[in-house]
């Protein structure tokens, strides 16, 4: 354990992982980061590795963009093929107030650049035959949305930053954060004492944990959410597809499993990372319904993990204006692995510069919160 | 040795209804009672799939069910543990070479 | 019915050195019975002894192509996938092409239709998976079909041993060679091509019996001793899926028994021969011999004798005095003879009244070696047999064998230059270069015929002249040939440099743990050697436990290989979460009754 650092990451999930690879890569040393459990024990390890670019801002829009870039280049720059595949997203619109959002929203991210466009059902029908579109309005299609393996891609940002001399210490608890005069002096572990002036947050759903040991406030909290794997079958389906309506996403992996899950009607709290039989009831009937070549396929494994939720579903990363120095990168509500590359590279450089360069992240400061909340609503 | 022992000091192996299934499109001896993987090893096929990866020959293992060894296409429906399935009229049996096909 | 002056019957080496001679002089036809000429050299995949006359370094199929070539040149008739299927009265030859049957008369005769393979009879010798060598070379080598996959070869004649190494060439596993003899059969340097790849060679050994049910699933050999009565309580048992019989040839004489030809039971000439004198003449004054129909021997002794007979058939029909020419074939026919290796034919021939004439083969002393830094040749090939591919290949004299070529070569280290064309020329492989200093690696050129082709940088292992691991080597750089016998330089330990003689991919069979993902122990490991001794972080790189059996038939081995390799006892370790369904369940299973 590295007895000065000059950033201790606390979190060792994608985001944080991203954020000190990025830190090392532009020329920090003395990178720390500090992981409770296994690498991608956390969050990371336990979402569905989607990767999309369709979102209703054009903030986040760019900034998904941005990500995906990186995503390109990522077994290059990280040095781990990841599974990445560029399969598309198919979100489908049932209701007519779904319609005008797509239609919207496709205007909108067309107009920043992104190979986006709207399908009528029989296009759908055509693309995807397997697919019952009864009932669909409308779908909007991305073909350079995709997913990729978020369990490989942690590991492989853990060993990039050993091998770029960075510490990555797993298994490891924060227990204090020391401050002196407003300025931060080193992180308490139950490992050892690290002494620091620079903290980043990304401790996902544990976030407020960590910001209340220096008495900074982080709105956010874990909401559980179930995800099921079935066993392997040929290849059949490439895009990620997400029914809001029907409240499900479902996605084939490289290793072909197919793997889904759904918001939870009273989703338990982030800390319960338990199963219920009621998941795999709902989902069955629903993936039976609109997927009827599933019917036989077998469930192998459900598990879940939590959505470190924030007050308007959008990531929250700032700089505490009252404590030196301590930036925060969470909230990001279950689109924290898409977009993790990107958030990396614009808080390394917050931490270098004082300011992003390459991608605006500004809409995503902690002060909206009291201008006012404008929600997104396209997650599930 | 393959087939079904008839006789037998101790035991005695009294088949029930003989059924007619298919492996690969051929007939198949198989009694009521069995699984596929019995009836399939009696008549000395012990090759039940070839492995996605390496393609290689695999077959029983455990024989009850816990290891996914002996999964096979069963009447178009794919990875099933064909020592857990008891044989019915007319039921078609083929090996996977790949993953499972659903399309 | 047409009217030849000589008509030749086979179409290998022997009839086409003949039909070459011929063709221009007397009117000529030769017949083969297969679809093209060449007879047992359109499969030889291995390059051939001998001198530049003789075609030495070239490919057994090369030279076939050569010899069609010229004789195609020539005003020869040729009848191919044409059956002789009698020698009638009158100097009638009957043959069956397309299933219809025509004759031909001849003044003069050459039959030169080779041999067959001897068999061996042993217990289920007649299961499917029992081949003869020439079988196993028409499918490997004429229609590229692997004959098997693992290889049992009896008999370590020259035919026996390039087999073996045949068969390595195409990825076969060869498990053995048994020899009954207590001493190999073939070439010392056809045998040390087989052995450096691991083949073990089982001298004063036989076959008892072939194993199988349909088909040859393995064999029993076991010792014998010198009378070749098995030595009780010495049986093996060997793996094998093909056996391969290789004990030797014997002549096919029944066309020459119906030309009248007298017979003799000669063992030294391969069994059944028919008499002849030095100029290939039968009892029979109209009929010659020529190849291994008059003596088991090789494809250049073939040749010589195919040109022996056609020309004094031309001195008999034209009455052209070609005595020059045929003294000049008959001296280098016992100058290839004066070898050891020739001493069974000699006294052979002997018994029929030819006498070889003795020709001395000098005797030599090598040259010492030097470590002065230089890329050089290392010759090793230290036996009597006749063959000067080294010497012809050498454009700076350092290699010398002389006129008699079974001389074994002498090398001159200072007049090398280290051009290794030695080395790719040479017919057994004999041949390395090495490049010694003061530094304490040391570079070795290897001859090598396999696939995949080594890439530089990639790391091999050295293996000794047995087969055996010496040590770890690193590519420099590999040489293409276009004959196929490339040379791959690599750098290795000073001291191994007198000991490696091949080198092998790293290739380790590592057992499965995980079934449902299909990943060995060697792979577990390798992650672990990376340094992610986790067994959740080992679990999700590798996919061990996550397939459909949940991890029951491979947590706990997975879990002793990361305690073993890491030293932590099982109790300290993690070991996962279970999580439901802990066997696999359909969707449809949880549809509500009306649903379904």
């Amino acid at each position: 354990m590295m007895k000065h650092a000059s950033v201790v990451v606390i979190g060792g999930g994608i985001v944080g992982s991203a954020i000190a690879f990025n830190l090392l890569r532009m020329g920090t040393k003395n990178v720390c980061v500090i992981e409770k459990s296994y690498v991608s024990s956390g969050s990371t390890g336990r979402c569905a590795g989607g990767i999309r670019q369709q979102w209703s801002s054009p903030m986040n829009v760019k900034l998904a963009m941005r990500s995906v870039k990186l995503f390109e280049e990522f077994e290059k720059d990280v040095g781990m093929d990841i599974e990445y595949y560029q399969g598309g997203y198919l979100l489908l619109a049932y209701t007519d107030s779904e319609v005008d959002d797509f239609e919207k929203n496709v205007r909108m991210q067309k107009s920043q650049g992104l190979d986006v466009e709207i399908l009528t059902p029989n296009q759908i029908k055509e693309k995807f035959p397997f697919i019952n579109v009864e009932g669909i309005k409308l779908g909007s299609w991305c073909q350079s949305d995709g997913h990729a393996n978020p369990q490989l891609a942690n590991i492989a940002y853990a060993i990039a930053i050993r091998k770029m001399g960075g510490e990555f210490l797993a298994h490891t608890t924060v227990t204090g954060i020391d401050v002196q005069n407003g300025q931060i002096t080193g992180v308490q572990t139950d490992n050892g004492y690290i002494n620091t002036e620079i903290v980043v947050d990304a401790a996902g759903f544990e976030s407020p944990k960590i910001g209340s040991m220096i008495g900074v406030d982080i709105p956010v909290h874990g909401e559980r959410h179930q995800i099921l794997v079935t066993e392997a079958v040929n290849h059949f389906l490439d895009p990620l597809v997400i029914n809001f309506n029907h409240n499900y996403y479902v996605r084939q992996t490289h290793h072909g499993s197919l793997m889904m899950g759904q918001g939870d009607a009273n989703p338990a709290s982030g800390e319960d990372l338990g199963n219920t039989i009621e998941f795999l009831e709902e989902m069955s009937e629903k993936m039976i319904k609109d997927f009827p070549l599933l019917k036989n396929i077998h469930i192998i494994r459900q598990w879940s993990g939590a959505y470190d939720m924030s007050p308007d579903a959008q990531p929250i990363i700032d700089e505490s204006k009252d404590i030196s120095r301590f930036i925060y990168a969470t909230g990001f509500s279950g689109h924290g692995f898409m977009l993790a590359p990107a958030v990396g590279e614009s808080v390394a450089e917050m931490i270098i510069h004082g300011r992003t360069i390459t991608t605006d992240v500004s809409n995503l400061k902690m002060d909206r919160f009291t201008i006012g909340i404008e929600r997104e609503h396209n997650v599930v | 040795m393959e087939g079904r022992i008839l006789d037998h000091p101790i035991l005695n192996f009294t088949r029930k209804k003989r059924v007619k299934i298919f492996f690969e499109g051929n007939e198949i001896e198989a009694y009521e009672g069995e699984t596929v993987a019995v009836a399939l090893h009696a008549a000395g096929i012990k090759v039940l799939r070839y492995t996605p990866i390496n393609g290689r020959p695999a077959g029983l293992f455990c024989a009850v069910g816990k290891c996914s060894s002996c999964l096979m296409e069963i009447d178009g429906m794919p990875n099933v543990r064909s020592c857990m399935t008891k044989v019915k009229a007319g039921m078609q049996i083929r090996r996977q070479h790949e993953k499972g096909e659903l399309v | 019915m047409k009217e030849y002056d000589a008509v030749v019957i086979g179409g290998g080496p022997a009839g086409m050195a003949a039909a070459e001679v011929l063709g221009d002089q007397v009117k000529t036809l030769i017949l083969d019975e297969n679809d093209m000429l060449g007879g047992q050299l359109v499969k030889q995949t291995h390059k051939f002894f001998g001198d530049h006359a003789h075609y030495a370094s070239t490919r057994g199929f090369e030279i076939a192509n050569k010899f069609i070539d010229k004789i195609e040149k020539k005003p020869v008739d040729i009848l191919t996938s044409s059956t002789v299927i009698g020698i009638y009265p009158q100097n009638t030859v009957a043959y069956v092409k397309d299933g219809h049957e025509d004759q031909v008369k001849y003044k003069k005769l050459i039959i030169a239709t080779g041999a067959m393979e001897r068999q061996l009879p042993f217990i289920n010798s007649d299961l499917p998976g029992v081949y003869g060598a020439g079988a196993v070379q028409t499918l490997m080598n004429q229609y590229g079909i692997f004959p098997g996959k693992r290889f049992l070869i009896i008999g370590s004649g020259n035919i026996g041993l390039i087999l073996a190494y045949q068969l390595a060439q195409t990825g076969v596993e060869v498990r053995a060679i048994v020899e009954a003899l207590d001493k190999i059969g073939g070439y010392e340097v056809h045998a040390n091509k087989a052995k450096r790849l691991g083949i073990p060679i089982f001298l004063k050994h036989t076959i008892i019996k072939a194993i199988g049910d349909e088909s040859v699933q393995g064999a029993v050999i076991a010792e014998v001793d010198d009378k070749f009565n098995v030595i009780a309580g010495t049986e093996k048992e060997i793996v094998a899926d093909t056996i391969c019989i290789s004990v030797g040839l014997m002549p096919i004489t029944e066309l020459a028994e119906q030309a009248k030809c007298k017979i003799v039971y000669i063992p030294e000439l391969g069994g059944y021969v028919p008499v002849h004198d030095e100029r290939m003449r039968t009892t029979n004054p109209d009929v010659f011999v020529a190849g291994d129909l008059s003596s088991i021997e090789e494809a250049t002794t073939a040749m010589i004798e195919g040109k022996l007979a056609a020309m004094q058939i031309v001195e008999d029909v034209k009455k052209t005095d070609l005595e020059k020419e045929i003294s000049n074939e008959i001296k280098t026919l016992a100058i290839f003879r004066s070898g050891p290796k020739s001493l069974k034919i000699r006294s052979g021939l002997e018994k029929m009244g030819i006498v070889t004439p003795q020709i001395e083969v000098p005797k030599f002393s090598p040259l010492p070696n030097s470590e002065n830094g230089k890329l050089h040749a290392i010759i090793e090939c230290t036996e009597e047999i006749p063959c000067n591919s080294c010497e012809l290949a050498c454009k700076f004299d350092a290699i010398k064998v002389g006129e008699n070529i079974n001389t074994p070569p002498v090398f001159d280290p200072l007049k090398c230059t280290g051009c290794a064309v030695c080395v790719t020329a040479c017919p057994g492989l004999a041949i390395f270069m090495e490049k010694l200093d003061e530094s304490p690696n040391a570079t070795l050129g290897i001859p090598y015929e396999f696939l995949p082709l080594p890439k530089s940088n990639e790391k091999m292992w050295g293996m000794d002249r047995d087969g055996n691991y010496v040590c770890d080597l690193t590519v420099k750089r590999v040489v293409k040939n276009s004959n196929k016998t490339h040379i791959v330089y690599v750098e290795l330990p000073k001291e191994f440099v007198d000991v490696v003689r091949h080198v092998t991919y790293p290739q380790k069979e590592s057992p499965f743990v995980c079934r449902c993902e299909e990943i060995t122990v060697d792979q577990i490991e390798k992650v672990i050697d990376s340094g992610i001794t986790d067994f959740e972080e080992i679990k999700r790189i590798t996919r061990v436990t996550m397939g459909p059996c949940g991890g029951k038939n491979c947590k706990m081995i997975t879990l002793g290989i990361i305690s073993r390799k890491t030293g932590i006892p099982i109790f300290k370790l993690s070991h996962g979460t279970s999580r439901p369904p802990v066997k696999p369940v359909e969707f449809s299973a949880f549809l509500r009754g009306d649903k379904k």
